[in-house]
């Protein structure tokens, strides 16, 4: 019956996809919702390729897996993946769909890479048991969703198959806790000159050990409780990384890998963002999970891309306009990306719009991430101006006085357009769009107003 | 003056504490004292104005409660005594007398509110709150695992909503004495400039408030939002 019924729900599914290209839908996971609603246990039926890599975490989960489905592919790899759809069960199940037979056996692809939510785990894993799972890191995201990390920690602890490697970051002491008893490997990045002992930002999630309570000294650390650890009562301590980054070079935009043999491997840095650093290790250590070699993987890298849509940048009439995804309900992300922002040289000009548009008309944002947030970065000399804009630009302008930004920078606009003609706009100044993840078609609206703007002021495009 | 925060290495979620500092950006001269785990809590014996804890992991809830647990009589004749105390989310819970989870063990509170927690680890609530205290409309946020269900006098009456037992029926939190403990969860009194006014007069110092225009645009802002008809509290 089980299997009937699954046949009944991939047919189904299969027929609808043909349905939504006619009308126009390509690209939804409707397919998977309508097969699960079928057959709940559309997954366990469903043909897999023979070798499988999850990848979940916070944040970088779709900027490391779309590395790896672009390297794999590279080298001639067919790859079987949910990058055009979503990370929870309906979009895995699309990818399935769109990948198999009519009697649900798996065709051409020999692997496959799957971009998994967090919070999905409990209904993927008992079906999808990958080989490989790898957990970029672990840090507070949506309050309303997430709760905190040690939350979604246990539940992947209770979820994740038993048989799969992992494959996670020795800097990040939360997700080193996760299913304890799986076999394991580590990245990292090693000492850095401008790492701390002293934590600077607001959120930092492991104070205290996880075995006995004691305090926790770091050693070095280089943002929130990414760094390494040693328990003061007990001796617990970070674990040593097996793919560690050193002689990372933010300007020169080189590093080596060193593996726990010795042997260093020389890579040009893809990016000049320590969270991206992070990615590209993440990346390293599954490839070389993979069996690729580090040449093949250095090689792979040069053709390789951070996803447009979180971070852009176009010159327009001398202006800079650069659109940053600043993730919405997410402190970390927010602060990583301020830290970033204070750390390029020149005048800057921001346009806070992180707004979360899909809840803006019916219910009403929780602010209470804003706190977590570290928006003191953002009270510097070169951030000349901060005009906050949408439902909670009054919430912005508050916590940006708390940040100590002085008043005179900040200015305050309901309207996301009009806000556009608050910004100075300096020939020679880098203009941010700090944007949400549901408010990237607004503020991509919002981009083409002001490119029309500086284009009307004479300027060029470049 | 001094204000003492209990175990910010694990009640620190949600930007909770963000309500103590900002009672000190009104009032320069509250001092601020973090007591950890390992340490005794100064405000049995020691003078303290005001005592704040807050949201915390399921992890975090065990710890707290077994470090205040020696301290459980002292803690209930000085709230009752009048001693000011700010719980904010599920610190609340620690001041109860039990939290049951379907995926843990149960945790015993301190039994100083009369109230059992329930948990439900996979059914998130999540949802906003109008209230009353006193002459002042209250606003804020839930998000939470479960909810209480005891007797006690609530802290805010419900407006718009859910109380304390997660209906809209009950009223919001505990009051004991100087105790506040509330469900709500995030930066409190910023976003409650009234709330904080009364704080601050409790506390005995002036009630100006840091960024005082701005906080009352936002409060005024979200109140209206929050009120109008077709807003539906929960998310």
């Amino acid at each position: 019956m089980g299997k009937l019924r699954f046949l009944l729900a991939l047919w189904l599914g299969k027929l609808s996809i043909p349905a939504l290209k006619i009308t126009r839908h390509n690209g939804t996971d409707f397919p998977g919702s309508l097969a699960v609603r079928v057959c709940p246990d559309f997954l366990k039926y469903v043909g897999k390729p023979p070798v499988m890599v999850a990848v979940t975490g916070t944040n970088g989960k779709t900027t490391v897996s779309n590395m790896l489905v672009d390297i794999l592919e590279a080298e001639g790899h067919h790859v079987l993946s949910n990058r055009a759809g979503s990370n929870i069960t309906s979009g895995v199940s699309t990818a399935f769909i769109r990948n198999c037979d009519l009697l649900g056996r798996v065709k051409r692809c020999d692997m496959a890479v799957l971009e998994i939510d967090e919070r999905s785990a409990p209904k993927i894993y008992p079906y999808v048991r990958p080989n490989y799972i790898l957990i970029t890191n672990l840090f507070r995201d949506s309050i309303m969703r997430n709760a905190h990390p040690g939350y979604i920690a246990d539940i992947l602890s209770r979820n994740l198959p038993r048989e799969s490697k992992l494959i996670l970051n020795a800097d990040d002491l939360i997700s080193c806790g996760v299913a304890e008893e799986n076999d394991r490997c580590y990245f990292g990045i090693g000492r850095m000159p401008g790492d701390v002992t002293d934590c600077v930002n607001l959120l930092n999630d492991m104070r205290i050990c996880p075995r006995c309570a004691g305090k926790l000294r770091y050693d070095y650390r280089r943002y929130h409780h990414i760094g390494h650890a040693v328990c003061e009562s007990c001796g617990f301590h970070s674990p040593e990384a097996d793919y560690l980054a050193e002689q990372v070079d933010l300007q020169a935009r080189t590093m080596v890998v060193r593996e726990k043999n010795g042997v260093q491997h020389p890579y040009d840095l893809i990016t000049d963002s320590l969270f991206n650093i992070y990615n590209m290790m993440a990346v390293i250590a599954a490839l070389r999970q993979l069996g690729l070699s580090h040449d093949t993987i250095r090689q792979r890298f040069a053709g390789t891309k951070i996803l447009e849509s979180r971070l852009s940048e176009e010159s327009i009439g001398g202006v800079n306009v650069i659109m940053q995804m600043s993730k919405d309900k997410n402190a970390l992300a927010c602060s990583r990306n301020f830290d970033y922002i204070r750390s390029k040289p020149g005048r800057k000009e921001l346009l806070v719009m992180m707004n979360c548009m899909g809840v803006s008309k019916n219910w009403s944002e929780n602010p209470s991430w804003m706190y977590d947030t570290d928006f003191e970065f953002l009270n510097h000399d070169d951030i000349v101006q901060l005009v906050c804009a949408g439902p909670r630009a009054r919430d912005y302008k508050l916590r940006l006085l708390l940040a100590g930004i002085p008043e005179e920078k900040i200015f305050l606009e309901d309207d996301e357009f009009k806000a556009l003609d608050k910004l100075y706009l300096t020939p020679g100044d880098d203009v941010y769009i700090l944007y949400g993840v549901d408010g990237t078609p607004l503020a991509f609206r919002v981009k083409a107003r002001l490119k029309e703007l500086l284009l009307a002021k004479g300027g060029q495009a470049q | 003056m001094r204000a003492e925060i209990l175990f910010p290495e694990v009640c620190n979620l949600y930007g909770d504490l963000q309500n103590v500092y900002y009672l000190q950006r009104c009032c320069p001269s509250l001092e601020i004292v973090e007591t950890d785990l390992k340490s005794k809590p100064r405000f049995p014996e020691e003078d303290v104005t005001l005592v704040f804890m807050g949201s915390t992991t399921e992890q975090g809830l065990k710890l707290a409660a077994d470090a205040l647990r020696p301290y459980r009589e002292a803690i209930a004749e000085k709230v009752d005594a009048g001693q000011l105390f700010l719980a904010t989310g599920n610190a609340l819970d620690i001041l109860g007398d039990a939290i049951d989870s379907d995926a843990a063990e149960r945790i015993d509170g301190l039994g100083l509110l009369p109230t059992r927690a329930e948990y439900h680890m996979m059914q998130r609530h999540n949802s906003f709150f109008v209230g009353k205290f006193e002459d002042m409309d209250i606003v804020g946020f839930k998000s939470l695992f479960g909810h209480s269900h005891g007797m006690g006098d609530a802290l805010f009456d419900t407006v718009k909503g859910v109380g304390r037992d997660g209906t809209p029926q009950s009223g919001e939190g505990f009051r004991r004495g100087g105790l506040m403990a509330t469900y709500l969860i995030g930066p409190l009194l910023i976003l409650n400039p009234p709330l904080c006014k009364w704080l601050l007069r409790q506390m005995g110092a002036d009630d100006t408030l840091a960024f005082e225009e701005a906080a009352m645009d936002s409060y005024r802002k979200r109140l209206s939002e929050f009120m109008e008809p077709g807003r539906s509290w929960k998310y």
